[in-house]
Order: C-alpha cells, then structure tokens, then sequence
C-alpha cells in the first residue's frame, strides 16, 4: 500500500486515550499517516507544518476538553481556514453540554459526533466513510484508495463524475 | 503514472526530453527519399509516440499538441508554408535533347524533378554532359521546352502540397467524433437518470441465483452496456454490483477473483461490439474513411458481434475453469427503482430510437454520425441535459481521437506513412503472416499503451501498405483496420492496460497473477481467433 499525502489527526489530552485513539486506526495507517497533538495549540503546529510540506489533512478526530483552546473552538477555526475547510471533522467526546455540541454542528460543520466510549468499529467505520468523501472530493486519482476505503462508494462516484475515462 | 501536486517521475522527465529530441531527430538523420514536409511530420510522429508511452504530458494533451504542431508546422497557413512557392523553372534547350538546368534542380540520383500538377512532381532521369558551376548541361529525350523544372529539388515543398489548417482542426467535428459525442450524451444521460443500472437490474434477473449463471449474465451484461457507453463507466458500475456479492463470500474463497475479473474483461471485450462501444473503433472507421471506405453502424455489428459472443463464452468458461464457485447460490440484490418523470421517460425514448435507427442503418441508410446528432440535439432540447451535464462529458477522449485522426491525416499528406513501410519487403510476408503481426504487435502494445494510441501508430502503416500496392491483390484494407481495432481492445494482462482493469485491480480482490494469467490467455486465443475470421468470415461479409 502506497502511503498517501493525506494525514489524520488527533488531538486529544489524555495520552492513553490518544494512543487507543491511534491504535483503532492502525488498519488505514499504511495509506494516510496519524499525527497526533495533546492540545490545539499543538494541533495548529502540527497542522501548520504538514500543510508547509504540501500535505492534506484528511480527517480531524478531535477530544473537546482540551488545556487552552477547547475542541469546539479549535475545529471552528479550522472549518473557516480554507486549507483545512474540506478536512473531514470529529468530534470525539464524552464530556461537551449541548452548547458547545450545537455550536460545532452549526459553526464548524461537524461531520461526526463520536460519544466516548466507542467501539473500534464504530470509529473505523466513521474514519472509512469520512476519509472516502474527502478522496471522493478532493483527490483528482481515486484509485489507489479503493481498497482501504469504501470501495462501492468510489466505483459510483468513477460511474457519475467520469473522473476515469476510456482511453 | 503520478500526477498532481508531486511532480513528474523520472520517467516521464526522460520521455519529456526523448520527446523533444524525438521533434527534431529528423533532420538530424539523411533519410534519403522523405519529403521536407515528411521530415517535419515524422518529427511530430516520434514525438507524439514518446508522450503517449511515457506520459509526461497526459495522452490528451499530447493529441491537442500534436494538432497545434500540425497547424503551425504543416498547414498551408502556417508560418512554414504561409509564402512558400515551389521554384520552378523551364529548361533552356541548348540544341536538341541537351538541356541547360540551374545546378539545383540536379538531385543526387541524376534525376530532374517534371511538375506535373501543383504540389505534384515526376522524377525524369537525365545525362550529365557537362557541370559549369550554377548550371548543369543534361541530356534527355523526355524534357521539353513548356515543361516546368524544379530548380531547388530540397525545397520543402517539393513533393508535398499543405492542405489548410482547417483539416486539422476540423477533426474534431469528424463524423466519428460526432458519433461518439452522441453516444456520450446519451450514456451521460442513462448515468444521471440510473437507465443503466436499472437496465442492470432489469437484463440480470432471467439468470437466476446460480453462481455460474450469474457471472455468464453480470458479463453479457456489460459487454451489452460497454457496447453503448464507456467501458470505464460500465465497469465502475458493475464493480458496484458485485461488491456485495464478493461480501457474501468466505475471505479466503477463490470464487471472488472470477467474479472481479468477469467485469473488466466483459467491458474490454464489450466495447468492439459497435463503432461506438470504445475509441480505437473511431481511430480505424475514420482512417478507412479517408480511403473512401465507408462502413455502417450495422455492417460493424454484423462482423463485430459473432467475434464478441464467442470471446465472452470463452471468458466465462476460462473463467469457471480457474475460479470454480464454490457455493450453491447467491442473493443478488441491485436497489433501485425506474424512475419514470417525464424527462427520464424523455430519455428512454431518445436512447431507444437512436440505438434503433444506428443498428438498422443498412435498412434506411441515414449514416449513423447524422443520427447521433438526434440526441446530441433532442437532450439539451428537453432539458434532460443541462450545461453542466454537457461540461461533464469527456472531452478529453473526445480529443484524444481528434488528435490521432489528424496524426493520421498529416502522416499521409507528407508521405511519411508510405515512406516508413518502403523499407521493408512486405510483400513476402505474405497477408495471413501480415494479419497475425498486425493482430500481435496491436494486442501487445496496447497492453502497455492506451488502445486509441495503438491504434492510432498502426493505423496509418495499414493505409499506406494499401495505398502502395506492395500487398497485390490478396491485401483487404477493411479487414486488416478490423483486425487492428479488435486487436486493441483485446489487451487486458495488465491493471494498465484499461481503465477498467485498473477500476476492478483498485478493488483490492484480484492479484496481478490472475488479471496477467487471464488477460494472456484471452490476448492468445483472441488473435487465434482474430485470424480465423480474418481468413474465413470478415472477407465473407465484406466483399
């Protein structure tokens, strides 16, 4: 499997958390690589230096009781950042009151909510299905992600966007 | 190949410069008999081949290149023909049969060039007496006084008459291409309004829940689809409908590689069905045409098809063979449902009439390209398309086509097609052994390379071999452009051989081995097959 320029990122405070986190996602970090931060000041870092590479952050899985800045505030800002506004947002989180849940739907765009705790499969799946709208919208070669992501998901978007021709 | 943000391979920036020099390797060479004009065209050949294999530029914009460098380099209104006038002057006869001619007009075989109508000339050969500087004394029975000489015989127009840029350009607006922006518009169509996976849905359910039954039908299936619409987007879609079979199946069972493969295979092998079922059938119908042989929709069918149904029975045999099923039976379950608003039954319409009158063109003669123009027109006209839709047709392939149509018209022109077949003895080859070296070389270039592309290289050596004579009587021009297009389309070894290998290697169920072990297998018995109705039912139909 070709590692791609798409990364995920997770942020979370708790580093055994962070690490189960990582290790749900094992399976697709053979084609996009996980970066982690503990806090959104070092997810701006991370987020700020990855783009200077000329890499894509993919999908953000976000904890939202964070030191500093909380997750809210952090995927809002990079929702309304048009180098991160097409990354695929999570919010993964056992302690954020309806405010701040209604903010991030409303402000941030939120493409998920994962409740803690979660399963590996509901998380992987989450990952999956995010990850194959963000290919499915930003990448210009489909392909190569058939076989990690949502393989019937790409093959509809080949059939209606014509993205592959005949040659 | 990469493409995008991360540059290019190193590959492709070997191809960029081997392409270059490609351009200009010409005039680097002494290549004896080739026009000027030949010199610039086999520039502009070289070029276009190394692209289109090494793809630093993608093969679309290779075939727009190759368009521009025609216009500018080749055309009568390009700045190298633009006031170009071809030297000429009369002998002046000194006493009978001896001849005063400027030292230019000598070529190097001691032959003076006759312009016998413009652009046209007839070598006559001469006898030097005597060289005195700028001029020649010859003797020679066949020149006269009113005769017109070329008095500079390295003049880039000699032997070589530019036709207008419009001919290059207009190749995009060829018939062909026409039939094809038809057939695009309505796939377009059946795509958006799900015509073609509720025809999936509708054609699949007479073959039951048998295994092997199911796979005879997801691949008659599509070759039927990929017969009308693209090939990729054929197979894109029914690699939609076998994913949730292969889910019903054990991890480890083997039965999944035949079922993934039967796509890609039925769509490649789908597409020769009709004119229209893949781009090489344009490349062939539009050079034959130029030689004034013209074939029908219908007549494609009638020698296209018998080939198609045995090559898809023997698949789905091979493929039974290899990859057993391993289960009694299966749940096959498409989801959709008909739409029936006004535009998609609009659709239906259209599509069935079209299809209708392209397939009976022997009956009622309309040529099938003024047909095509019946939904081009009558679908934007009902709104069923809007301009977005039109946006989204592919225009690339579109393209792609029209540059290897004008390849081929500016390879004929200079005489370079002729000139690259002069060097071999052909004629002892003999048109059976001729066929199969077509049938190979097609069936293992486009292995590698786009199919347009191959076809587009071979198709010219055809014309010329033809127009030459060096084949005598036995050499069947329509048969052999047959045979190229079939040859085309039956190269599937490789996931780059067509997109929808690629589409159905993507998946991640297939292994290289399997496509490659398959894909050589039907190649094989695909030329062995080419060639038998070569022989026996394409002259058949045809004559």
């Amino acid at each position: 499997m070709e590692r791609s320029d798409i990364y995920i990122l997770c942020i979370e405070d708790e580093q055994e958390v962070l690490d189960a986190v990582v290790r749900d996602l094992e399976k697709l970090e053979e084609q996009f690589p996980v970066e982690t931060a503990n806090s959104a000041e070092e997810a701006r870092d991370v987020i700020e230096k990855l783009l200077d590479d000329d890499k894509k952050i993919g999908l953000i899985l976000c904890d939202h009781i964070l030191p500093g800045d909380n997750g809210v505030e952090l995927l809002i800002e990079l929702h309304n950042d048009e180098r991160t506004h097409a990354s695929r947002k999570v919010l993964l989180t056992g302690q954020a009151g309806l405010d701040d849940t209604v903010r991030a739907l409303n402000e941030a765009r939120l493409h998920h909510y994962i409740p803690k705790p979660w399963t590996r499969e509901e998380l992987l799946e989450a990952a999956v299905n995010l990850l194959t709208d963000f290919v499915i919208e930003e990448e210009e070669n489909i392909l190569p992600y058939m076989s990690t992501l949502d393989a019937e998901k790409i093959s509809e978007s080949i059939r209606t966007r014509r993205s592959i021709s005949d040659e | 190949m990469k493409s995008g943000s991360s540059g290019l391979t190193t590959v492709q920036i070997t191809g960029l410069f081997l392409g270059i020099f490609g351009l200009i390797l010409p005039f680097l060479l002494p290549l004896g008999t080739l026009s000027f004009a030949g010199h610039i065209g086999l520039g502009i050949f070289i070029m276009a081949a190394i692209f289109w294999m090494f793809e630093p530029i993608p093969i679309y914009a290779t075939s727009m290149l190759v368009i521009l460098l025609q216009i500018v380099l080749l055309s009568a209104q390009g700045p190298m023909y633009m006031d170009a006038k071809l030297p000429s002057g009369e002998p002046v006869e000194l006493q009978e049969n001896t001849w005063q001619i400027p030292a230019n007009a000598l070529k190097g075989d001691n032959t003076v060039l006759v312009v016998t109508e413009p652009g046209k000339t007839e070598p006559v050969r001469v006898d030097v007496i005597e060289r005195n500087g700028r001029h020649v004394i010859v003797r020679s029975e066949e020149l006269s006084a009113d005769q017109s000489i070329v008095t500079d015989t390295g003049h880039r127009l000699v032997n070589y008459q530019p036709n207008s840029y419009t001919d290059y350009l207009g190749t995009l607006a060829n018939p062909i291409i026409i039939l094809f922006l038809g057939g695009f518009m309505l796939a377009e169509a059946s795509v958006k309004y799900n015509l073609d996976k509720n025809l999936t849905r509708y054609l699949l359910s007479p073959f039951g829940s048998k295994p092997r039954f199911i796979i005879l039908g997801l691949m008659l299936v599509t070759a039927a689809l990929s017969a009308f619409m693209s090939n990729t987007a054929t197979a894109a879609m029914m690699v939609t409908v076998i994913l949730p079979i292969i889910a019903q199946l054990e991890p480890g069972d083997r039965f999944k590689f035949g079922l993934a493969l039967s796509i890609p295979i039925a769509a490649n092998i789908g597409g020769i069905t009709t004119p229209i079922g893949t781009p090489p059938n344009a490349i062939v119908i539009a050079a034959l045409t130029e030689y004034g042989i013209s074939i029908s929709f219908t007549d494609w069918i009638i020698l296209a098809a018998p080939l198609v149904v045995i090559m898809l029975l023997f698949a789905w045999w091979l493929l039974l063979i290899l990859f057993p099923p391993s289960v009694e039976r299966f749940k096959l379950d498409i989801k959709g449902k008909l739409n029936t608003k006004p535009k998609a039954i609009g659709l239906y319409v259209i599509f069935a009439a079209t299809v209708l009158l392209w397939i009976t063109e022997n009956q009622h003669g309309i040529p099938s390209s003024m047909v095509a123009f019946l939904p081009v027109a009558a679908l934007v006209t009902g709104s069923i398309l809007n301009k977005n839709d039109i946006r989204n047709l592919p225009w690339d392939v579109l393209w792609l086509m029209a540059g290897g149509i004008s390849l081929g018209i500016g390879m004929d022109k200079t005489g370079l097609a002729v000139w690259m077949i002069s060097g071999l003895d052909w004629g002892a080859m003999g048109y059976i052994t001729l066929i199969l070296v077509f049938a190979l070389v097609a069936v293992g270039m486009s292995n590698f390379l786009s199919n347009t592309v191959t076809a587009t290289l071979m198709m010219p050596l055809v014309i010329s071999l033809h127009t030459s004579g060096v084949m005598g009587d036995s050499f069947n021009l329509l048969v052999t452009g047959i045979v190229i297009a079939v040859a085309c389309s039956l190269a599937m070894a490789l996931p780059i051989s067509t997109p929808p290998n690629a589409i159905a290697m993507s998946t991640g169920i297939i292994r290289t081995k399997d496509m490659a072990r398959v894909g050589v297998i039907i190649g094989a018995v695909g030329v062995m097959l080419v060639l038998a109705y070569a022989v026996f039912y394409w002259p058949l139909v045809t004559n």
